[in-house]
């Protein structure tokens, strides 16, 4: 159950983890503004990656992760699927 | 689990966040949906289920309240629009990171402090001497840096600032 420090390494992960079986990740995203920060878990229920934050300069890229991950989902899944770098 | 319409899910996805910002925590979840709506059979009748490829599932509480939604491949492009935009704006409470960026300007406005240099006759020298005083703010230059004829360059007491240049 990695926490990941690194955002590289844990968005590669993530992804990696999505590509190998698509029905079997949820992604959970986690906010508490009172404490003022932020986690994401990315996990098919044997493995389970995690990111937490409380730096404002990571929201942008969580955003993005989620909804890069969103697309992949609603996309016709097909082998040969080219995974965009940032 | 209220199942709403991507529209209103995104209302009331706001409101969530809204709620929740003195106490409480909002959690989101996306997962990969293939449009079942009858739980998996145990055996028997084989599932006469076509799953199709392109939907997600979205949820989202706070802990009581449940939301959830579901997005196709048409209508993904404007929803994830919509929900970036509005996660960006409430997931405002956040560290920012100024420091850095601050210590970065000072470094680029600091210029390099350019030394005077006067030359002037020195009188009271056996030959004719001509006194090369540099300054440069509270830091002494080295006379050896100066562009000067070699040879004819002759150093004093370092500390004074003074050269003297024999022509």
């Amino acid at each position: 159950m990695p926490h990941y420090q690194s955002w590289e390494e844990f968005s590669r992960a993530a992804e990696k983890l999505y590509l190998t079986d698509p029905m079997k990740v949820r992604v959970v995203l986690k906010y508490r503004h009172c404490d003022g920060n932020l986690s994401m878990k990315v996990t098919d229920d044997a493995v389970c990656l995690q990111y937490k934050t409380d730096q404002a300069q990571d929201v942008k890229k969580i955003e993005k992760l989620q909804g890069k991950l969103m697309r992949f989902m609603v996309s016709k899944e097909t082998h040969s699927m080219t995974m965009e770098t940032d | 689990m209220v199942l709403l319409e991507n529209d209103s899910f995104l209302t009331e996805l706001t409101r969530l966040f809204q709620k929740c910002r003195t106490t409480g925590t909002v959690y989101i979840t996306l997962k990969k949906y293939d449009g079942r709506t009858k739980p998996v059979p145990r055996k028997g009748n084989p599932e006469t289920f076509e799953p199709v490829d392109n939907k997600c599932l979205i949820r989202a509480t706070d802990g009581k309240k449940k939301i959830s939604t579901v997005v196709s491949t048409k209508e993904v492009i404007k929803f994830q629009m919509a929900y970036s935009n509005l996660l960006r704006a409430h997931m405002d409470g956040l560290k920012k990171k100024d420091k850095k960026s601050k210590s970065k300007k000072t470094k680029a406005t600091q210029t390099v402090e350019k030394p005077s240099v006067h030359l002037s006759p020195v009188a009271n020298t056996p030959s004719v001497g001509w006194a090369l005083h540099v300054a440069a703010g509270t830091s002494s230059v080295d006379t050896r840096g100066l562009e000067v004829a070699k040879g004819l360059f002759q150093q004093d007491t370092l500390h004074t600032g003074r050269a003297r240049i024999f022509i």
